[in-house]
């Protein structure tokens, strides 16, 4: 079976914010609305010794997703594939999703019309993968530090499978039980 | 990012859903404990109609897409759909249960109904009044809500409410008490009715006064156990909202507002001038106020634990009235 997951390679990453742009362009967000900022919490260390972290911030498509099972009219759905998107047609756009996630990884625009707010959030560019089979999310291809790793989890040979059998990665506020699939490699201490 | 998504309409529907659950919850009780006195809470059942009524509106007003609202029934693990089916059968079995009080023919037909639709009412209520709580209180992220004494103390406030209001308009029209003594003792001289029907009205509205007395009692203990408890928790954004009700920035509504106001005067005014109508619905209304008020505090209370370095990133962006945000709405960009 196909299991989609997203290696962040913190060793790489700049915090250019490209993947945050090409996100932003291909699916025509409001401005309110970013799916995958790159956020950081700034210098750390004294000179010569700083270092400065960033962690790009995506939907986790969590194996144990809280906010499909709370959404009352089943416009959040999962594929096969670990997947999870919103239908907009059937969102009431209650927002009890938006509050469910830990991440706060779904959002509804302000900046749409009064009437026409759904819930939005990343979808490892679903509509890209159905168009181009063998696709990968935008943020993936524009990602020029080949930060972001993107591939099916269950195949041995994907690169995903191979990175996360033998570096050591992490997943954010795994505590809250819902096995995110976005994987981490730290930036300091994690093997290259 | 953490804005807070649901805002007013929440608080209003949270607020009003509780107190129709509450009043209904109420009248199904005194009427298990008093047989026969039940349609006495007619008027306080049409209140809880028009609450639930309302909060239904506000429900639908606060959706982003009220076209789709009838989806609300479609998936079984949300709570929300319970929610909504509970309000509903409230909404419904309430308002037969008025019906059925009416002194007109019309409505005779409804009379063997009264009493099971009071009973679906009143559990249907106490259910409502449980899920305003269980509904935050189900959502992990949030750890000012997550926690199971938090439907508990909306349960309390919700039955707060509710026996307020119905001391207040118990044995109004349509069915005062006279004509609930005369019905249930027929060929007794109507003077006597009248002047029995004055004294059974202050003896039940004594009653409920006691019970907003010690619900007053036991929500205040509840409310300053929880806000106390979580402000020493290992939770830190717990930990943070606690210390902004009970120091920082919203310690003036929490205290002032919600303690002084919306529990401790209105119990001073039910035990030392409980008898005065004017007391009795000055009370009333500072307990409605003050239950309006913790459902307003606490969906505030809406913080969510960061990612490090997630707030530094948002609070660097522009707000969303930001001139540039808007500067081209409705017009091509001038860039």
């Amino acid at each position: 079976m196909t299991r989609y997951v997203m290696v962040m390679d913190q060793r790489s990453c700049i915090g250019c914010q490209s993947c945050s742009v090409a996100c932003r362009t291909w699916n025509d967000l409001p401005m309110d609305i970013i799916y995958n900022p790159v956020v950081s919490e700034g210098v750390k260390g004294e000179w010569p010794n700083v270092h400065v972290n960033y962690t790009p911030l995506i939907c986790m498509h969590c194996e144990k997703e809280p906010c499909t099972r709370c959404c009352p009219t089943g416009a959040s759905k999962k594929d096969k594939d670990g997947t999870v998107w919103v239908d907009h047609k059937k969102c009431m756009g209650c927002k009890a999703c938006v509050q469910a996630c830990p991440y706060g990884a779904r959002d509804s625009s302000e900046m749409a019309p009064r009437f026409e707010r759904y819930a939005q959030k990343c979808t490892f560019c679903r509509d890209r993968r159905e168009m181009t089979p063998g696709a990968k999310p935008y943020c993936v291809d524009t990602c020029h530090q080949k930060a972001r790793i993107f591939g099916d989890l269950d195949d041995p040979e994907s690169d995903v499978a191979k990175i996360i059998g033998s570096v050591q990665t992490f997943r954010l506020m795994e505590d809250y039980g819902t096995e995110p699939q976005i994987y981490y490699i730290p930036a300091l201490g994690g093997q290259r | 990012m953490n804005k807070h998504y649901w805002t007013w309409p929440i608080v209003i529907d949270l607020f009003l859903g509780g107190l129709g659950g509450g009043i209904l919850a109420i009248a199904m009780a005194y009427e298990f404990l008093y047989p026969g006195l039940g349609p006495a809470f007619a008027m306080p059942v049409l209140i809880a109609v028009a609450s639930l009524g309302l909060a239904c509106f506000f429900l639908v007003f606060e959706l982003g897409q009220p076209k789709v609202f009838l989806r609300v029934f479609v998936k079984a693990t949300a709570i929300i759909k319970w929610g909504a089916v509970l309000l509903s059968l409230a909404l419904i079995a309430g308002f037969v249960y008025f019906l059925s009080c009416l002194p007109w023919d019309i409505f005779a037909f409804l009379v063997p109904l009264q009493k099971p639709a009071l009973i679906v009412a009143g559990i249907s209520g106490l259910l409502v009044m449980l899920y305003t709580g269980i509904f935050l209180a189900s959502l992990k992220p949030h750890a000012f809500w997550n926690s199971p004494a938090l439907p508990v103390l909306f349960a309390v406030s919700a039955l707060l409410t509710g026996a307020a209001v119905a001391a207040a308009t118990l044995g109004m029209w349509p069915v005062t008490m006279s004509t609930l003594l005369q019905a249930l003792n027929p060929g007794v001289d109507a003077g006597l009715v009248a002047q029995e029907a004055a004294n059974t009205q202050v003896f039940f509205q004594g009653k409920l006064q006691t019970l907003c007395m010690a619900l007053i009692a036991v929500e205040a203990f509840v409310l300053l156990l929880y806000v106390f408890l979580l402000r020493g928790s290992g939770n830190e954004v717990a930990r943070t909202v606690a210390a902004r009700w009970l120091t920082g920035k919203t310690a003036p509504a929490f205290w002032l507002g919600l303690v002084v106001c919306g529990l401790l005067l209105p119990l001073g005014l039910y035990y030392r001038f409980g008898e005065v109508a004017a007391a009795a619905v000055a009370a009333t209304v500072l307990v409605l106020a003050g239950g309006c008020l913790l459902r307003f505090l606490v969906v505030y209370a809406d913080d969510r634990r960061l990612v490090p370095g997630e707030k530094r990133f948002f609070d660097r962006l522009p707000h969303h009235d930001a001139a540039f945000l808007t500067a081209w709405d409705d017009k091509e960009s001038p860039y």
